[in-house]
């Protein structure tokens, strides 16, 4: 079934997430960056940052979160999805201690071959209500009794 | 000691092009980091399932990979203005001791009067193009002896 229109628009309140200096280290070490700005307050203050930073893909752990959120709300299994594209426009860097607050917005669904496309918009910012980030995310929604035939 | 760059950057450059190995453990540290445990990222049966090849990487672990070699080329990740890619198909993941080679390479598409770079960039695997409209906007690299310390 399509997801019905009158959810676009739809709005999720802030949700919390505040990022520690070892999942900062955890992530860097995932994706392979040796920067020492993700690691080492010294280095990273050397560059102008108030403490350690994070990588820019970072930021998506919280907008994904949002994601969840939303899914659940409307009812749709994790399986279900695929991420077709994913922008994001920075305002700064995220930093170790910085308690974010990422509202998710359900901006525009169409319809795709059968399939449900979403435009999901995330805007990221600090306790202080500054700018971190936004995301522009789409995400494909697959229908509910696929035949597991694939394509 | 002071090196002047002329003309820093032109339309057209390759400013950075890197190749990156993805293997299985590179899988479930990024799910562990990242949060995302989807099983199409970890078990071959799941990712059979849903009509993949096998188990496939997270798409955002190829864009930070990609993410990486602009903090590397920028400098630092506050260099990064704008990034964007569109998932364009599924990185295949062997269960074996080397993985998936990735190259990704970054081409000059418009240098701004602001002084900031527009960059295209290119992800493959093999020949095919794992991630398309790859397009970030960076504060480029200040050259050496430029720099305000």
């Amino acid at each position: 079934m399509p997801i019905d229109p009158s959810v676009v628009g739809r709005n999720y309140p802030p949700q919390p997430y505040e990022v520690s200096r070892e999942k900062i280290r955890e992530f860097a070490e995932a994706i392979g960056d040796r920067r020492r700005s993700y690691v080492d307050t010294q280095a990273a203050r050397e560059r102008g940052h108030p403490d350690v930073v994070a990588p820019p893909t970072f930021a998506l752990i919280p907008v994904m979160r949002g994601f969840d959120m939303l899914m659940a709300d409307l009812g749709i299994e994790f399986a279900r999805i695929v991420h077709v594209d994913e922008r994001i426009t920075y305002s700064r860097a995220v930093t170790v201690g910085d308690r974010l607050q990422t509202t998710t917005r359900l901006d525009k669904v169409r319809q795709v071959a059968g399939n449900d496309l979403l435009t999901v918009r995330s805007e990221v910012r600090d306790e202080q209500g500054g700018d971190v980030c936004v995301s522009l995310a789409t995400l494909l929604v697959r229908p509910e009794d696929e035949g597991g035939s694939g394509d | 000691m002071t090196e002047r760059v002329t003309e820093p950057f032109a339309v057209g450059d390759v400013v950075a092009d890197q190749t990156y190995w993805i293997t299985r453990e590179h899988l479930v540290r990024y799910a562990g980091a990242s949060g995302d445990f989807n099983p199409i990222h970890w078990n071959d049966r799941v990712a059979r399932a849903v009509g993949l090849p096998g188990v496939v990487a997270h798409g955002m672990l190829t864009m930070a990979l990609a993410g990486r070699l602009l903090t590397d080329w920028a400098g630092d990740p506050a260099s990064i203005i704008e990034y964007g890619v569109r998932f364009a198909r599924p990185v295949v993941v062997p269960d074996d001791d080397a993985g998936v080679a990735v190259r990704v390479a970054a081409t000059v598409s418009e240098a701004r009067d602001d002084g900031n770079v527009a960059l295209e960039i290119t992800v493959r695997v093999g020949e095919q193009k794992v991630l398309t409209q790859a397009r970030a906007l960076v504060r480029p690299p200040v050259p050496d002896g430029a720099r305000a310390e």
